[in-house]
């Protein structure tokens, strides 16, 4: 067969295989992503639907945070933020999916249907918002504070049209128009023709609420979804090691510590003494325990908040290293001797502190608690270990009672209201109850309500700083463990892109490798 | 027949009491604060009003037995409140998620009856060596847990078959896999109580008399020891299916089916107590409807029973 031909007939086949390959090449791309379960609320006061995890991108929020977390426009083209008011410029050119215009008016019924519900955080003096133009508004803040623009990046604060049933219909300025939600089954949602903004790359998004790990896990590795979006340490130690299943982290971003009672009645009075919280803080290996857990992602913390976050820096903490001598030291120093039985003993007292591993649940950080009972063991503390599998239970019978020495924690900042961890966690006023127990005391108190009043965000910033060292180094109300990333699941070629904030993953602009 | 339904149910009403009220009371006294538990969860820096306003609102900050019989006034109209979780009414998610429960219990309890009648006349009809092992195999599948079981079969359906998948969107051919999960476990219970009454009818004079006279073994079992067993058999589909009701949480996690189970287990993690609540009352009266169903059953398959109930 000659050349001619050859090209001649694979020039035929090419033309008759067009009308097959060419819907192949303008294939709806969809994504499907399994989070653990349906955490959407239609009760007016808490309205949630479409904005809590999994975030559907049907409504947007005003600003959205940068990679460390710092307010950008998005619905809120540019504000400013001086005495006492914010004046805030909109975007132009931005449609509600109803076909309204947003500006002055729908931003401030927004604004006016967000301040309906309980879970208000953004604290808008709603008296005070006012058009000042077609696309400019002002309001101030109910309690003066200058963090109304960073609470905006949270997506509870997403910004709904007024329409009649938001939670049949949402409707929004998004990426996203609401196609089908079955109530803890999944919620599909398609790519909004008349978005705004930057086309995202998947056109239909569904996210499936399955709340088994190994249901996910199982489904990812059958083919049935594409991503899970909340990926628990069990499900990374037990992640296939052959390539079909991807690993995707962003930055460390949550905390293991073990919160210190420094208020708690005897026998629970051990931890008072500082010296004793810096022997712990020394005789932790962390190294070892970063090589343990997270798939080996996480890294030795030195505080509780990463210093990238809300650009705190690095510099304000020391961190502590592992040290078992110097750890030996301090507690010799603090009177605690050597017994017979290795357990170190004061005044006919055993050094004996009952360490709680519950929050979330234990689940979380296993096999650590068992791992610290032994580094702490070495340097004769006795631990008296408790793990819960429920937080209700740890909050009722040891956080909020102040029936424990140690409080092992594995949360995050997730607010980017800088003060927002701080002041719940380590603050007598603190609004959570047994928080108080962790609570260093009226100094730390005084930073953050200064820092929570301050006017600036650099005086923001800079209160949030000094909090953060008197809370993890000079007072050590939280002796830092590891910080960990935000990880996701995906089959092979599926690109996510990650945020440390698990809201703010965009699902939307997930990349497919060509097959 | 009316007369004994009447005064079935009037007797049944103090256990129903009883039943709310340690629905209740369980759910009211566990530990966990539900108001606490969702500020944290939602990242809300409440202050103390607004947690008292969250209280009262869930009637929380009213002593033990007036929040009792509030809600137990309500919740004789079927009104348990909202979900606190959700935002529905707790009825409404109810029957959001009985649906497919009731069709997982259903096709679970028909495949457990299909496969204990299988399995118990089997055992029967079955030399003594047969018999033996298939009694055994019945006491494998009993011990088996339901998750492992569950694990198995996903792994030979799913990955070594590809015959079914592992989550389902809750359609038909998703319901295989979960029902087969509970079937067998409940058919092997099932097949043992199929095994001991044809056994024992089989020791009856009249069975034996059935025989000497030559009439075949389908004859025999069916005339005459299928009416007489039926009664005590149907009480323990009963509680069987009432069981599979309540008791398929772990393989409706796992498989993702989207039932009742995934609803409590969810509304426990949560402390969405009105659905705990709610999801206790009516696991009770389904126990109380199914037993009920039973006890008819039996009367109605029983002449002499029958009988004495006719006559008051």
């Amino acid at each position: 067969m000659s050349k001619h031909s050859i090209a001649v007939r694979l020039g035929v086949a090419a033309m008759l295989a067009m009308p097959v390959a060419a819907p192949a090449a303008f294939a709806e791309t969809s994504l499907t992503v399994a989070v653990s379960r349906d955490r959407y609320s239609i009760d007016e006061q808490k309205f949630t639907f479409t904005t809590r995890r999994p975030a559907a991108q049907i409504v947007e929020t005003a600003v959205m945070p940068d990679e460390n977390f710092l307010p950008q426009p998005l619905l809120f083209q540019s504000w400013d933020y001086a005495d006492g008011t914010y004046t805030v410029t909109l975007r132009e050119g931005v449609t509600f999916s109803n076909g309204s215009a947003f500006n002055a008016d729908t931003a401030i019924a927004s604004l006016r249907l967000y301040d309906q519900g309980k879970s208000d955080f953004l604290q808008i003096d709603q008296e005070s918002l006012q058009k000042l133009g077609d696309y400019q508004i002002s309001f101030r803040s109910e309690t003066g504070s200058a963090l109304v623009i960073e609470n905006m990046t949270h997506r509870a604060t997403s910004l709904f049209a007024v329409t009649e049933n938001r939670a049949e219909n949402p409707v929004g300025t998004g990426p996203y128009l609401l196609e089908s939600y079955d109530p803890k089954q999944q919620i599909t949602v398609t790519r909004n023709p008349d978005y705004w903004g930057e086309t995202p790359s998947v056109d239909r998004l569904t996210f499936r609420f399955i709340a088994d790990d190994n249901a996910r896990m199982l489904a990812l590795q059958n083919g049935e979804i594409d991503v899970i979006g909340e990926v628990t340490p069990q499900m990374l130690l037990s992640m296939p090691q052959d390539g079909s299943v991807v690993l995707n982290e962003s930055r460390p971003i949550r905390y293991v510590a073990l919160l210190a009672n420094l208020n708690g009645a005897a026998p629970f009075d051990i931890v008072q003494d500082y010296k004793v919280r810096e022997a712990l803080a020394w005789a932790i290996d962390r190294e070892s325990i970063a090589s343990v857990l997270y798939a080996g992602r996480g890294v030795p913390a030195k505080g509780i908040l990463p210093g990238w976050m809300f650009d705190l820096g690095e510099d304000h903490t020391d961190g502590f290293g592992y040290d078992l001598a110097k750890a030996g030291a301090l507690l010799d120093e603090a009177g605690w001797v050597m017994g017979a039985d290795g357990i170190r003993e004061k005044d006919g007292r055993d050094l004996s502190l009952r360490l709680v591993a519950a929050y979330p649940n234990v689940s979380s950080v296993k096999p650590m608690p068992e791992m610290l009972d032994q580094m702490f063991a070495a340097v004769g503390i006795d631990i008296d270990l408790v793990e819960v599998d429920d937080s209700g239970v740890y909050g009722s019978t040891y956080l909020d009672t102040g029936e424990a020495d140690l409080y092992m924690e594995f949360a995050s900042n997730n607010n980017t209201d800088p003060t927002y961890l701080l002041n719940n966690l380590f603050t007598s006023t603190t609004p959570w109850g047994g928080y108080k127990f962790t609570a260093p005391g009226p100094h730390v108190d005084a930073l953050l309500a200064d820092a929570r009043t301050a006017q600036t965000r650099e005086e923001v910033i800079a209160k949030v700083r000094a909090a953060h060292r008197a809370i993890v180094q000079d007072d050590l109300a939280a002796i830092p463990i590891l910080m960990v990333p935000n990880f996701t699941l995906s089959r092979p070629g599926v690109t996510v892109p990650m945020s440390e904030y698990a809201d703010w993953i965009d699902y939307g602009h997930t990349t497919f490798d060509a097959q | 027949m009316r007369h004994y339904l009447f005064m079935r149910v009037a007797t049944a009403l103090p256990t129903l009491l009883g039943m709310s009220f340690v629905a209740f009371a369980i759910v009211a006294l566990a530990p966990g604060d539900p108001v606490m538990q969702e500020l944290r969860a939602m990242g809300v820096v409440p202050k103390p009003e607004d947690i008292l306003a969250i209280k009262a609102q869930y009637g929380l900050d009213k002593p033990f037995f007036p929040r009792y019989f509030d809600w137990l006034t309500r919740a004789l109209t079927f009104d348990f409140g909202n979900s606190i979780a959700s935002g529905r009414s707790v009825i409404d998610e109810i029957l959001i998620h009985l649906p497919a429960t009731l069709a997982l219990a259903l096709s679970a309890l028909a495949g457990a009856i299909v496969f204990s009648l299988a399995l118990g006349v089997a055992a029967i009809s079955a030399g003594r060596s047969v018999g033996a092992g298939l009694r055994g195999f019945t006491i494998l599948l009993v011990s088996i847990p339901s998750f492992w079981l569950a694990l198995l079969l996903i792994y030979f359906f799913v990955f070594q078959l590809g015959w079914a998948r592992m989550v389902g969107d809750g359609s038909l051919g998703d319901l295989i896999l979960p029902a087969l999960t509970l079937s067998l476990g409940a058919g092997a219970s099932l097949g043992r109580v199929v095994f001991e009454r044809v056994r024992a009818e089989m020791c009856e004079d009249h069975i034996r008399l059935a025989i000497a006279k030559g009439l075949s073994p389908a004859v025999i079992l069916f005339r005459h020891i299928t009416p007489r067993i039926i009664g005590p058999l149907a009480t323990a589909w009963a509680n069987t299916f009432g069981a599979l009701l309540g008791g398929a949480v772990i393989v409706e996690s796992i498989f993702g089916w989207p039932g009742l189970g995934q609803l409590i287990l969810q509304a426990i993690s949560q402390r969405d107590f009105p659905v705990i609540q709610a999801y206790l009352v009516f696991m009770g009266l389904v126990f109380f409807a199914t037993s009920l169903a039973a006890d008819i059953t039996v009367i109605l398959s029983d002449p002499q029973l029958r009988r004495e109930v006719s006559n008051g």
